[in-house]
């Protein structure tokens, strides 16, 4: 800047000063009152909205979205845009860029006048990056998935999300109540004789921290396999605790289960006239005893049980194996104990579960549901109810 | 009485002076934009006490750090309002000082004879964003834990050098416990007296130079 420039400028803030105001009280002021306007939304903040509870680090948990803090996102949404092998132009060579910009802007920019009018290419500029960057800060909000599903939090909500992750990975080798015996049906451990992980002798000896390990780990000398993230298998952490804590207050008689919690996952009793639903009664019969190995990827003759559809219209043998008012449908064969043949004699449906029976009252629910022919809610099942006793 | 005190301390300290040279000065007028320098000292202020406090419970180690943040927010009183301050000011720190920078690109405050307390705000806005990454990850929670194994990737990214930086940030190849302790280190000892110094450089300058002035049309 030439020194006529410089004298120019500052003679027109000495006039600026002369009709201006005392830094105090005029500025102090206005200062005072917008801190203090801050601090009473900081307040606000902290008393209303809080701060977010966040699960405990997991370095094990791979499938978390990672995701910065907000004024960052717009950096981490632009590098979406920069091709992989060139990643490094996007993470290195622009930001430290625009820094070096930022630091000699006062030398890059020679122009002496200062008003917007007499600026209008740096101020454009600055206005596109400026509007870039809340573009990228909103689509990248816009665009990350939905937070995954909160982690069970409540104990009902972990015992509920440990009951059914037993019966998914657990029961078609270790049995609905952990009882072991001899598998059938599971690929590689063929005949493989279990020993009880329900008894006292099991339960008794073994903290949480161990039962969580050997999940976890699995115990491949055993055969059992690997269940967490981390070794293989699917499960993370949080589930891994919400299975062990399912396990303890369900087989371990020192502790008692809160007894809300104790209600959510129990199989309804039938009186004597009810008729049972899919809705009440069959989805959690389905789910502690069957859906373990009728799910996707499992050998069950293609027969899925995870929803009503499913369980009415799926399978090699979806014709046969329910049957409106038809006790001799395959499916109440199979869980009174007999196996299916074809016309050849060979079995094509072996006994369900094939560990252990069911028991007896679970059993008759599947009957009267098969002789009132399936219905699938608390209500239909109820219109059937009033019908019969017309 | 007050008087006499006042003259004692004034004769010793200076406070007359101190008082024409820093309150009693004349500024231009200026408009509510030009509050958002000094609400950002403020937040810093804020950010200042409530991590100080917070340091009392905090224990930056992988095992605890995660129970330290609950211990703070559940069990000591008034935990919850330090910890929310500390975490919506810092959100707020960024966002004051980011419209402040651009209230003095507006009018041109940056060119004569302010170019070095230009210089001076924009490594404190850097600065501020290093708090800001740094202080992301001593919760020690997914969100933390995951923003950082990227973020330290990101750093890594760099040709050549990459894998050195990468290494140095996280003491390893791996997040641990090095990583924690030093962004710890960095975010409560290392940053904060950088800041400091950057920012009484900044507040001095601010003093000796006066307030930029709004400019008309013609300048």
């Amino acid at each position: 800047m030439k020194e006529e420039q410089k004298k120019a400028y500052k003679r027109k803030y000495e006039q600026a000063k002369r009709k201006g105001v005392k830094f105090w009280p005029d500025i102090i002021y206005k200062d005072l009152l917008v801190s203090f306007g801050i601090f009473i939304l900081l307040v606000g903040l902290a008393a209303f909205v809080g701060v977010a509870v966040e699960p405990k680090a997991d370095p094990s948990d791979a499938s978390y979205v990672p995701r910065p803090e907000w004024y960052f996102l717009f950096l981490f949404e632009f590098l979406k845009f920069v091709p992989g092998k060139i990643e490094w132009i996007g993470t290195f060579v622009l930001p430290v860029l625009v820094i070096l910009v930022l630091f000699a802007l006062p030398f890059l920019d020679r122009n002496p006048l200062r008003h917007w009018k007499n600026r209008l290419t740096g101020i454009s500029i600055m206005g596109v990056v400026v509007l870039g960057m809340v573009g990228l800060t909103v689509r990248s909000v816009l665009t990350t998935p939905k937070k995954e599903e909160a982690v069970a939090s409540t104990i009902q909500e972990k015992y509920a999300l440990g009951e059914d992750l037993y019966s998914v990975n657990c029961v078609e080798c270790h049995g609905p109540d952990g009882e072991g015996g001899v598998i059938a049906g599971v690929e590689g451990l063929e005949g493989v004789d279990l020993k009880s992980i329900s008894s006292r002798d099991e339960i008794y000896t073994r903290s949480d921290e161990t039962l969580a390990a050997i999940i976890d780990y699995g115990q491949q000398d055993q055969g059992m396999p690997p269940f967490g993230l981390a070794y293989g298998g699917e499960l993370k952490k949080s589930e891994i605790d919400a299975l062990v804590m399912y396990m303890r207050y369900t087989w371990d008689d020192r502790v008692e289960l809160p007894s809300d919690a104790a209600s959510a996952g129990a199989i309804p009793e039938l009186s004597a006239e009810e008729i049972p639903s899919y809705e009440v009664h069959i989805s959690r019969l389905a789910k502690r005893y069957c859906i373990s190995c009728h799910r996707p990827g499992k050998e069950n003759n293609n027969y899925l049980m995870g929803s009503y559809q499913e369980m009415l219209t799926s399978g090699d043998n979806a014709d046969h194996n329910l049957i409106p008012g038809d006790l001799d449908s395959y499916l109440i064969l199979a869980i009174n104990g007999q196996s299916i043949l074809d016309e050849n004699g060979e079995e094509i449906i072996q006994r369900m579960p094939p560990t252990k029976m069911m028991k007896e009252e679970y059993i008759h629910i599947f009957e009267v549901w098969v002789l009132n022919g399936m219905p699938e809610t608390a209500s239909d099942a109820e219109a059937l109810t009033v019908q019969g006793q017309e | 009485m007050a008087q006499n005190v006042y003259d004692w301390l004034d004769e010793r300290l200076g406070l007359q002076a101190i008082y024409d040279a820093i309150l009693d000065r004349e500024v231009p007028k200026v408009n509510w934009w030009f509050t958002l320098g000094s609400a950002s000292l403020f937040l810093g202020l804020m950010q200042g006490i409530t991590g100080i406090l917070l340091s009392v419970y905090y224990v930056p180690t992988p095992d605890h750090a995660y129970d330290s943040i609950t211990y703070i927010m559940t069990g000591v009183k008034f935990g919850w309002l330090i910890l929310g301050i500390h975490h919506w000011g810092a959100s707020l720190l960024i966002l004051t000082a980011f419209i402040h920078m651009l209230r003095v690109f507006f009018y041109g405050a940056y060119k004569y004879p302010r170019e070095v307390t230009w210089i001076t705000g924009v490594m404190l806005l850097i600065g501020a964003l290093g708090m800001g990454f740094t202080g992301y990850l001593l919760p020690w929670n997914q969100r933390s834990y995951w923003a950082t194994t990227v973020g330290t990737e990101i750093a890594g990214s760099v040709p050549g050098i990459g894998n050195i930086i990468l290494r140095i940030l996280r003491g390893g190849t791996d997040l641990s416990a090095l990583t924690l302790s030093r962004f710890f280190s960095l975010h409560i000892w290392i940053f904060p007296a950088i800041l400091l110094a950057v920012v009484l450089t900044h507040l001095y300058l601010v003093i000796r130079l006066g307030i930029s002035n709004i400019p008309d049309e013609d300048s």
